[in-house]
């Protein structure tokens, strides 16, 4: 193809658009809800899995050593325990550091402390953090085999929830994401099919005069391609706005540290992915989806019409 | 060429026999009318002619391709040798004038500087350039139809089909447009025209080839006024099939060749066929 057609082709798909400016606009319209329900779906997930891992973070194994353990062994169980699979995290949380922390927490029954300063009877302990909650258990095991370690204390029903609540997060946000992507496909598919089939006729005559299903597809691929960058940069002003509005709403009602939500992402974290996702995504999506709907009548005669 | 050997269509669905065992040859540069009733099969043989269609068996020839074997990748190739005057013009509507006639040869990759030059040259042949910007609604039938005669035109077809053309426009204008295929037909392009207008047939005379129940019923160079056999067709046939005529009897400057506007029907001719060299 010379340059000089495919510019023509090219400015017929921009022309297109205002030409069938009606149904280009019902085009552009389905596109955005669609990207807007999508995209906002997948946002609620991301947040959500943002904050359940955040919590997750925030649990810790604390795992008490016997009495009298001497430096050599600690230093030895430090190791031990960094070593393990799941643990990221390991912290030495002295019998003097947790005696002055729960005097602290405690601080009307001083008195009841003062008279144990010199018999402390806490243990030195470690806190170690793992990376995967639902494979505390194994994790929990493993320290407990550590030599001199006494007892382990890991918050087994909170883990349990929290993994259940990942899961059941997971499962709903994938079903809904899946959910609303067949059905932007299939009204971004019709409302592209009635488009392209109210032009049935001009495809026809472009045919009966020699062109090619290529020459005939490729301002409608430039066109659907418009649409649905349009629709995408729209999805994309959209979402800051509901975003960025919503983040403020919760932080005017101190809301996001009331439920410890402090993991939600600012705009400005997400705002590259996300336009970046409407726009090739929309600009896709309506690039296929045009060029898709012109195959039905690329097989029709014009001697049909 | 335009080559048919023994082709015959059925459609499918009634089971109808469109054309059977039809035998027709049309050589370069010649001028033919294809005349028959309604379900005569003349829209299958032009639909066969532009490889709308497939013929169930035998054999068809056109511009030197073999429709019969041609693939469907090389159809909008075979297509680009053929121009197409359609009774309903099929002019897309969201072109303008221009565009529509300049589509033709965007087509064919033609270079712009010869698409310049090209599509004014042919819309000054049909009387279109000052309705370049205009849209197909905004143009008369006659001016619609003129603009369908630019764009099968302007390629230089090796052949022009005219599917009734005459159809939706006033005798005048009717008789203009054969003048017009005529000059072109001067020029060496061969022209196949399907009509009902057996009154307009009967004033140019020429070539007539008559189909009937999907066969070639009548193939014959005859004159004009002389001709005895459409009269006896149009006895046949009854007047609502040919509108055109019952138009032409109701207006006497048409009526007979010997009125004025049919005797400078030549000379218009002429000049079209100079133009277009």
């Amino acid at each position: 193809m010379k340059l000089s057609s495919f510019r023509y082709l090219v400015k017929q798909g921009f022309d297109n658009v205002w030409k069938n400016r009606v149904m280009a606009f019902a085009s552009f319209c389905v596109l955005l809800v669609s990207l807007l329900l999508v995209g906002l779906s997948v946002l609620f997930y991301i947040n959500i899995n943002a904050i359940i891992g955040e919590i997750e973070q925030k649990n810790e194994v604390i795992i008490y050593l016997n009495d009298d353990v001497p430096q050599s062994c600690v230093d030895e169980i430090d190791s031990q325990l960094r070593a393990l699979p799941n643990v990221n995290y390991v912290e030495f949380y002295s019998r003097e550091q947790a005696f002055e922390d729960l005097k602290k927490k405690m601080a009307d029954a001083e008195e009841l402390f003062d008279s144990l300063e010199d018999d402390n009877p806490l243990p030195d302990a470690f806190r170690i953090r793992v990376t995967d909650i639902s494979h505390m258990k194994d994790t929990v095991t493993s320290a407990s085999a550590i030599p001199n370690v006494d007892r382990i204390s890991s918050p087994d029903t909170f883990v349990k929830f929290l993994t259940q609540t990942r899961r059941l997060v997971t499962l709903v946000a994938t079903a809904i994401i899946i959910a609303m992507l067949v059905v932007s496909m299939v009204i971004i598919s019709n409302t592209t099919r009635a488009s392209v089939f109210a032009r049935r006729r001009e495809i026809s005559i472009m045919q009966s005069v020699g062109a090619t299903k290529n020459f005939i597809r490729f301002p409608f691929f430039i066109e659907g391609m418009v649409n649905g960058f349009l629709a995408g940069a729209v999805a994309t002003l959209v979402t800051w706005l509901i975003y960025s509005n919503l983040i403020k709403t919760l932080n005017n009602f101190d809301m996001l540290r009331t439920f410890g939500l402090g993991s939600i992402l600012p705009y400005e974290k997400i705002a590259i992915p996300v336009t970046l996702a409407y726009v090739l995504g929309g600009a896709l999506i309506g690039a296929i989806g045009s060029v898709l709907s012109t195959r039905v009548h690329l097989k029709y005669r014009a001697a049909n019409l | 060429m335009v080559e048919l050997k023994n082709v015959s269509v059925t459609y499918g669905s009634t089971g109808v026999e469109a054309l059977s065992d039809f035998n027709l040859t049309i050589n370069d540069g010649e001028f033919a009318f294809v005349i028959g009733r309604s379900g005569a099969g003349k829209s299958t043989l032009i639909k066969l002619l532009l490889k709308e269609l497939d013929a169930n068996s035998g054999e068809v020839y056109v511009n030197g391709y073999s429709l019969h074997k041609l693939r469907k990748r090389k159809v909008p190739e075979f297509r680009r040798t053929i121009g197409v005057v359609f009774q309903d013009y099929r002019l897309i509507d969201t072109m303008t004038v221009y565009e529509n006639i300049a589509f033709v040869l965007r087509v064919i990759d033609a270079p712009t500087k010869l698409i310049r030059k090209r599509v004014p040259y042919v819309m000054s042949l049909v009387g279109l350039t000052d309705k370049a910007d205009c849209y197909p609604s905004e143009l008369s039938g006659g001016e619609q139809q003129r603009c369908a005669l630019a764009r099968a035109l302007v390629n230089e077809p090796a052949l022009l089909i005219a599917d009734e053309p005459t159809g939706n426009v006033d005798p005048e204008l009717a008789y203009e447009l054969v003048e017009l295929l005529q000059g072109i037909n001067a020029c060496g392009t061969t022209v196949l025209m399907v009509t009902h207008a057996h009154e307009m047939v009967r004033h140019f005379g020429g070539r007539i080839i008559n189909i009937d129940q999907g066969e070639v019923v009548f193939d014959e160079v005859i004159e004009g006024a002389e001709a005895e056999y459409l009269e006896g067709i149009d006895a046949e046939y009854p007047a609502e099939f040919d509108e055109t005529a019952v138009e032409y009897t109701t207006d006497p400057s048409v009526l007979t060749p010997e009125t004025e506007a049919a005797s400078e029907a030549p000379e218009t001719t002429a000049e079209t066929g100079g133009t277009d060299n």
